[in-house]
C-alpha cells in the first residue's frame, strides 16, 4: 500500500468509528434525557401524562402513607403545588417528611407521579440542589434554615 | 501549637512550591543547570511541609481537637480511632490536603528518580509541577483553609458523615487520589515536551513508569469506590453513572488510551503528537473531575460543601491549566518532529483502533456528564443523562474494544499477519461462541447482552493467555524450557497480557450480573425465601449498640439444599450525633458470587429487605486488581529503568508467522 | 515560642532552596553522575545475560544505547563549561529565594493564621480542674455516656435543662421526649418537655406543648409551670380576659415571695397596658365562650374555638376597622396551624386597615412573629 493509502485507510476508519459513536450518542441520548421540574413548573408547564420525569420537593408532612408489599404513597411539594406520588421498594435512610427528596419516574395523570426511583438527600446538611432551586423560584428558601 | 506548626508548614510549602516553579523554568530557558538544580530540593522540601502540615491535621483530628473548625464539623470524641484518622480526609478540606500532599509525593519522586533526566527537560518537568502545586496550595489557603480556628471551641463535634464512617474511606481517596495526581507528572512531562519543543523515545520512556503507577492507582481507586458504593448504599449497585463516577472514569479512559499510545511512542517513535495531547487530556479530566466533585456544581455524597467561591477558584485553575496547556500545544505541537507512519494491520495499528475507541467512549462520557451542566447554564432546563445513554455509547464501543484487544496483541509491530492472527484466536474466539450459545440455551429471559458479554470475556481471557502460551509453546518444548523461557519473557508482556486478562474478568463479571436473581420482599422471622439457587431466611432481629451508634441487627441464614452454607447480619444503624440512620448491607461471597441482604423497616414484625443473588460478581473488581497487578508487572519490567534502545526494539517483537 | 519554631522552619525552607545554587557544583559534576549511571547500566545488562535474563540480542542493543548516552553525557560535561551571566542569574534566584520564601509565607500566614490560639485537646480540656465547672464540658461528658448508654432515662432528665441553658432547644426536646420514653409518664417532667418546645417554637406555645401541659395538668392539677404556659397560650391565642384570669389564680395560690411571681407579674402588667376598654367590651361576649369551651371535651374544644374563629371572620369581613379583632384572629389561625388562612387574613387585614400606620406596624410585627412572611 503506498503511503498516501495508508494515511486514507486510516482516516477513513477514524472517521467510521466517530460517525458510528456520534449516532449511537445522538439515538441514545434521545431516550435516556430526564427532565427535572418542580411541582408548580409541571402545574405551569402542563406536562403531559405519560412523560418521564424527575420532580423535587420537598415530602409534605403528613402525607406520606405505608402499606403492605413496601408499597409508599406521599406528596411532594414545593408549598405552591403538590403532586402525588407512589412507589414500590425500599426508600433511602434519609427519606423523611418534611425533608427535601427528588423522585423520578413516570406522570400517570395530572398531579400523579408514579415513582421507581427515589433519591434523597445524603445528611442534614444537603439538601438536593434542584429542590433548592425550584424552592427558591417559588420563594419559599431562606438560606441556612429551609422551609 | 502543633495546629499552627502545621498551618505555618503549609504557607512555607506554597513558598517552595512557588520557588520550584520560577527559578527551574528560568533556568531551563536558559540551560542553566545550578537554577534547574533548585527543583530537586524544593520539591523535596514542599513534600517535607506539605507532609509535616498533614501530619498535624491528623494529630488534631486523633487528639480531637475541637478548636480546629475542620475537626469540629467532621469529628466526634464517640468516633472509632480509624474514623478519625480516615475523618481526615473524609471532608472537603482535608481532602484536597491529602490531593496535594500525594501532589507532592509525586514531585518529590521525579525529584529523586529524575538524575538521569537530560537537565533541561528535569527543570522544566518540576517547573509545571511546582506552577500546579502553587495554583492548589494557594486554593487551599484561601478559600479552603483546614486549620481555621474556632474560638471558642465547642466540646463536641458534629461528627463525620454516617455513610463516611466505612473502611472504605481510608483506601478509596487516597487510591483515586494517587491516579489522579500521578497524571499530573505526566501533564507536567507533556507541557516540558512543549515547552523544548522535543519530544522522543527516551521522553516517552520516562513518562511511562509515571503513567503506569497512575492508571494501576486510579484503576485500583475507581474499582474500590464502586465496591464501597455497591455495600454501602444497600441496592446492590455497583455503577449508577453519577456525574461523580464519571469524572474519575474519563481521566481512566484517557489514560488508558495514554498508555497504549506511549507504547506507540516508545517503540516506533509514532503518534508523538497524538500522545503530548493524550498526555493533557488525561490530566485535564483529572482537573475537570476535581472541579466537578468539589465546586458543588453537582450534587453527591462526594459534595462535602458547595460553596461558590472555591468553585471560582477551581474553575480559575482548571481554565489556566487546561487553557495553557492547549494554547502551549497548538503553538509549539507543530515543532515536534513526525514520526513515521505505519501500516493499518500491525500493533501499532490496532493501538490506534484501541486510542479511537477509547477517545470516543471517553467524548461520549462526557457529553453525557456535561451536557446537562451546559444545557442548564443556557436554558436554565434541567435534566439528567441517565444511565441507558452511557450504557449505550460507551457500552457499545467498549466492547467493540474488547474484541479488538486478543487481535492487537497478536499482530507484530510494523507488519503484522491479519490471518495469522486469526488463526492464532480460532481456539478461544470458538471458546468465547460455545460458551455465549450454552449461556443463552440456559438462561430464561434477562438480557441478551449478558450470554453476548460472557462469550466475549471468555474470548478476551483466552486471548491474552494464548498470547503468553504461543510464546512459549514454539516447538512442544520440556516444561523446564518453558519455565526458563516464562522468566525470560519481558515483564512487560507478561504485564500487558495480564491487564488483558483483567479486562476479560471485569467483562464476565458485569456479563454474568444479567444471570443474578432479585427479591424485595417483607419477611417474618423463620420465613424461608429463594434467591438463585438459595434459601434465606431470618433467624432474630436485635437492636446493638456500637461505639457511636445504635443498631437493629436481623441475622439471616444461607441455606443451600437444606444446610446452612452461611449467616450474615444485615443491620440499619442509627448515629444520633447527626440524627442520621445508614444501611449496612449483609454480603456474605459463596463461589465468587454474592448474597445481598439488606434491610429497611419493621413492620408488624416483619422486616423488609431486598435480597440479590450476584453470581460472580466478584470477578468485576477481581478483574480490576488483575488490570492493577498488570500495571505493575509493567512497571518492574527492568528495560523501563535502563532506558534502553527504542529503535532497536522492533526486533523484539513477537515474529507471528512463526507461531502461527 | 512558636516564632523560634516558625523561623527555625523558614530557615530550614530557605536553605533546602538555597543549597543547590550555594554548592560549588559546576555542571559537569552532574554530567559526571551521568557517566557513572551509564556505566552501571551496562554493568547491570552483562549480569542479566549472564543469569539468563535477557536475550542476548536484546542485551546488544541496550548496550548500544547505554553507550551512545554515555558518549552523549561526556560531550556534554565538555560543552556545559561555564555558561555566561550563569553567576547573575545564580545571585538574582539566591535574592529571590531569600526574599521571596519568607516573604510570600509570612504572608499568607499573617492573613489566615492565629498564632496565639493554643492546641486544645479534648482530653485536656475535659480533665482541667479550672473547667469542672463549665457547663459545655458536662453536657460533653454526659452525651459521651448517652451515647454508650442509650436507655439512661436519668441521663436525659439531667441533661436537657443544660441543653436548655446552652440554648440548644431541640436537643432539649429530645432529650426530654427520650427522658418521658425511659422514665415513664410523670407531671413535672412533662411540664418540662411542654417549657421546652416553647423554647424551641421561639417563645410561642404550639399545639404539642399545649398538649404537653394540658397531659401535665390532668396528672397535677396543681403544676404551676402548666398553668403559667396554658396562661400564656390564652394570651398568645388573643384570648385576655381568660390569660389574666388564669395568671391571677395563679397569683393567687402563690406564696408572696416565689421566685417566678414577679414574671407572672410581668405578664399582667403586660396586658393590662395594652388592654384598652373599648376592645375589652368587644371581647366580652368570646370571654364567656372561652370559659364554657374549656369545660369541654378536646373534639368538642376544637369545633367551638373553630366557630369562634370563624364567627371572628365573619364579624371582621362585616365591619373591617378592628386592628385588635385582625390580630386576634391572625394569631388565632396561626395556633390552628392553617398558614394559608392567615396569610389571606393578613392581607386581607391590611387591606381594611388602610391608612391606620400604627395598626399596620403591630401586623408587620405579627406577621413577622408568627414567620408568614419569608
Amino acid at each position: 500500500m503506498t503511503r498516501k493509502g495508508r494515511r486514507l485507510t486510516l482516516i477513513g476508519v477514524a472517521l467510521c468509528v466517530v460517525a458510528f459513536a456520534v449516532g449511537l450518542g445522538l439515538y441514545a441520548l434521545r431516550d435516556s434525557i430526564v427532565f427535572f421540574y418542580g411541582p408548580s413548573e409541571i402545574a405551569e408547564k402542563n406536562v403531559q401524562p405519560g412523560a418521564r420525569l424527575r420532580v423535587g420537593g420537598l415530602v409534605k408532612p403528613g402525607t406520606l402513607v405505608r402499606s403492605a408489599n413496601e408499597r409508599i404513597s406521599f406528596v411532594i411539594t414545593d408549598n405552591a403545588h403538590d403532586v402525588a406520588v407512589t412507589y414500590q421498594g425500599q426508600v433511602p435512610d434519609l427519606f423523611r417528611e418534611g425533608q427535601g427528596v427528588v423522585a423520578e419516574g413516570v406522570l400517570e395523570a395530572p398531579g400523579k407521579f408514579h415513582a421507581d426511583t427515589i433519591l434523597s438527600k445524603h445528611d442534614e446538611r444537603y439538601m438536593p440542589r434542584e429542590v433548592v432551586d425550584a424552592l427558591k423560584k417559588q420563594g419559599r428558601w431562606q438560606e441556612g434554615g429551609g422551609t | 501549637m502543633i495546629v499552627e506548626i502545621g498551618h505555618y508548614a503549609l504557607t512555607l510549602a506554597l513558598a517552595l512550591a512557588l520557588v520550584q516553579a520560577i527559578v527551574p523554568l528560568w533556568g531551563a530557558a536558559r540551560s542553566d543547570e545550578g537554577l534547574i538544580g533548585v527543583a530537586q530540593s524544593t520539591a523535596i522540601g514542599q513534600f517535607a511541609a506539605v507532609a509535616l502540615s498533614f501530619a498535624a491535621l491528623v494529630e488534631a483530628h486523633l487528639v480531637s481537637d475541637f478548636s480546629v473548625l475542620n475537626v469540629a464539623e467532621n469529628s466526634h470524641t464517640a468516633v472509632p480511632t480509624i474514623y478519625k484518622i480516615t475523618g481526615v480526609w473524609g471532608n472537603h478540606e482535608g481532602s484536597m490536603l491529602l490531593w496535594v500532599l500525594i501532589l507532592a509525593v509525586f514531585g518529590a519522586l521525579v525529584a529523586i528518580f529524575a538524575r538521569a533526566l537530560p537537565p533541561v527537560l528535569r527543570g522544566n518537568v518540576l517547573g509545571v509541577q511546582g506552577l500546579i502545586s502553587s495554583a492548589f496550595l494557594a486554593f487551599i489557603l484561601i478559600t479552603s483553609n483546614p486549620f481555621a480556628r474556632l474560638d471558642p471551641a465547642p466540646f463536641e463535634g458534629r461528627d463525620l458523615n454516617p455513610v463516611l464512617q466505612d473502611p472504605g474511606l481510608a483506601i478509596h481517596p487516597p487510591l483515586l487520589y494517587l491516579g489522579y495526581v500521578g497524571f499530573s507528572i505526566v501533564f507536567s512531562f507533556a507541557a516540558a515536551a512543549l515547552i523544548e519543543g522535543r519530544v522522543d523515545a527516551a521522553w516517552a520512556r520516562f513518562v511511562r513508569p509515571f503513567a503506569l503507577i497512575a492508571w494501576s492507582f486510579l484503576t485500583l481507586g475507581i474499582a474500590m469506590g464502586s465496591y464501597w458504593a455497591y455495600y454501602t448504599l444497600g441496592w446492590g449497585g455497583f455503577w449508577f453513572w453519577d456525574p461523580v463516577e464519571n469524572a474519575s472514569l474519563m481521566p481512566w479512559l484517557a489514560g488508558t488510551a495514554f498508555v497504549h499510545s506511549v507504547a506507540v511512542m516508545e517503540k516506533r517513535e509514532a503518534l508523538k503528537v497524538w500522545t503530548v495531547f493524550l498526555a493533557i487530556v488525561a490530566f485535564s479530566f483529572s482537573l475537570l473531575g476535581t472541579f466537578l466533585v468539589r465546586s458543588g456544581v453537582l450534587t453527591s455524597v462526594h459534595a462535602f460543601a458547595s460553596d461558590p467561591e472555591r468553585g471560582v477558584f477551581i474553575l480559575l485553575i482548571l481554565a489556566a491549566f487546561i487553557g495553557g496547556a492547549l494554547a502551549l500545544f497548538a503553538w509549539r505541537a507543530p515543532l515536534l518532529k513526525q514520526g513515521g507512519l505505519f501500516a493499518p494491520i500491525s500493533r501499532e495499528g490496532a493501538l490506534v483502533l484501541n486510542n479511537l475507541f477509547l477517545t470516543t467512549s471517553c467524548a461520549a462520557v462526557m457529553l453525557g456528564t456535561l451536557y446537562p451542566l451546559a444545557l442548564e447554564q443556557l436554558t436554565g432546563e434541567k435534566i439528567t443523562v441517565g444511565a441507558p445513554f452511557f450504557n449505550m455509547t460507551c457500552g457499545a464501543l467498549l466492547i467493540a474494544l474488547c474484541a479488538v484487544i486478543p487481535f492487537g496483541q497478536s499482530l507484530a509491530w510494523k507488519r503484522g499477519d491479519l490471518l495469522g492472527a486469526a488463526q492464532r484466536l480460532a481456539i478461544a474466539g470458538a471458546a468465547g461462541l460455545c460458551v455465549a450459545v450454552a449461556l443463552y440455551a440456559a438462561m430464561s429471559g434477562g438480557p441478551v447482552l449478558a450470554p453476548i458479554g460472557a462469550g466475549l470475556a471468555i474470548y478476551v481471557i483466552l486471548g491474552a493467555s494464548s498470547e503468553i502460551a504461543a510464546r512459549l509453546w514454539r516447538g512442544g518444548a520440556p516444561f523446564s524450557v518453558l519455565l526458563a523461557r516464562a522468566a525470560g519473557l519481558p515483564l512487560s508482556t507478561w504485564g500487558a497480557a495480564v491487564a488483558h486478562l483483567g479486562v476479560g474478568v471485569t467483562l464476565l463479571g458485569l456479563a454474568m450480573t444479567g444471570f443474578g436473581a432479585e427479591t424485595i420482599a417483607s419477611m417474618k422471622i423463620g420465613e424461608p425465601r429463594v434467591v438463585g439457587p438459595y434459601v434465606v431466611a431470618f433467624e432474630s432481629l436485635q437492636p446493638r449498640v456500637g461505639p457511636n451508634y445504635r443498631e437493629l441487627v436481623a441475622k439471616a441464614a444461607i441455606r443451600k439444599g437444606g444446610a446452612v452454607v452461611a449467616t450474615v447480619e444485615p443491620s440499619k444503624r442509627f448515629f444520633p450525633a447527626r440524627e442520621m440512620s445508614t444501611t449496612q448491607a449483609g454480603i456474605v461471597t459463596l463461589d465468587l458470587g454474592q448474597i445481598y441482604i439488606s434491610i429497611g423497616d419493621e413492620n408488624n414484625g416483619a422486616i423488609a429487605a431486598r435480597l440479590y443473588w450476584k453470581p460472580l460478581v466478584t470477578l468485576i473488581w477481581i478483574g480490576a486488581c488483575v488490570m492493577a497487578l498488570g500495571g505493575a508487572l509493567s512497571l518492574a519490567d527492568r528495560r523501563l529503568r535502563i532506558g534502553a534502545p527504542a529503535r532497536a526494539k522492533a526486533a523484539l517483537a513477537p515474529q507471528p508467522t512463526r507461531a502461527g | 515560642m512558636i516564632w523560634l519554631v516558625f523561623a527555625l522552619m523558614t530557615g530550614a525552607a530557605v536553605l533546602c532552596a538555597l543549597w543547590p545554587l550555594a554548592r560549588r557544583r559546576t555542571s559537569s559534576e552532574g554530567e559526571a553522575r551521568a557517566v557513572a549511571f551509564y556505566k552501571a547500566q551496562i554493568a547491570e545488562i552483562d549480569r542479566d545475560v549472564e543469569r539468563g535474563q535477557l536475550p542476548e540480542e536484546e542485551a546488544r542493543s541496550a548496550r548500544i544505547e547505554a553507550a551512545r548516552r554515555l558518549i552523549a553525557a561526556g560531550e556534554r560535561a565538555e560543552v556545559a563549561g561555564a555558561p555566561a551571566g550563569a553567576r547573575v542569574r545564580r545571585i538574582a534566584a539566591s535574592l529571590v529565594i531569600l526574599i521571596g520564601v519568607p516573604v510570600v509565607a509570612l504572608d499568607f500566614y499573617a492573613r489566615y493564621g492565629s498564632p496565639n490560639e493554643p492546641d486544645e485537646p479534648i482530653a485536656a480540656r475535659l480533665n482541667d480542674p479550672s473547667r469542672s465547672n463549665d457547663l459545655q464540658a458536662a453536657v460533653a461528658k454526659i452525651e459521651s455516656h448517652l451515647i454508650a448508654h442509650p436507655n439512661d432515662g436519668v441521663g436525659y432528665k439531667v441533661i436537657a435543662p443544660a441543653y436548655l441553658r446552652l440554648g440548644r432547644f431541640d436537643d432539649a426536646v429530645r432529650a426530654y421526649s427520650e427522658a418521658l420514653r425511659l422514665l415513664g409518664d410523670n407531671p413535672d417532667l412533662r411540664a418540662d418537655y411542654g417549657e421546652a418546645q416553647v423554647a424551641a417554637a421561639g417563645g410561642v406555645v404550639t399545639d404539642a406543648a399545649r398538649a404537653s401541659f394540658q397531659q401535665a395538668l390532668d396528672k397535677n392539677p396543681s403544676s404551676r409551670k402548666a398553668r403559667y404556659y396554658l396562661a400564656l397560650a390564652a394570651e398568645q391565642d388573643g384570648d385576655r380576659p381568660r390569660a389574666v384570669d388564669m395568671y391571677q389564680k395563679l397569683l393567687a395560690g402563690a406564696p408572696p415571695d416565689a421566685p417566678w411571681a414577679p414574671a407572672v407579674r410581668e405578664r399582667l402588667a403586660g396586658l393590662g397596658e395594652s388592654a384598652p376598654a373599648a376592645s375589652a367590651k368587644v371581647d366580652a361576649p368570646p370571654s364567656q365562650e372561652a370559659a364554657a369551651i374549656a369545660s369541654l371535651s378536646p373534639e368538642q374544644r376544637q369545633t367551638a374555638i373553630q366557630g369562634m374563629v370563624d364567627r371572628l371572620a365573619a364579624r371582621l369581613a362585616a365591619k373591617g376597622d378592628d386592628p385588635e379583632g385582625w390580630r386576634r384572629l391572625i394569631r388565632a389561625y396561626a395556633v390552628l396551624q392553617e398558614q394559608d388562612k392567615a396569610k389571606e387574613a393578613l392581607a386581607k387585614a391590611r387591606a381594611a386597615l388602610d391608612g391606620d400606620d400604627a395598626a399596620k406596624r403591630d401586623l408587620d410585627a405579627l406577621a413577622k412573629e408568627l414567620g408568614l412572611e419569608s
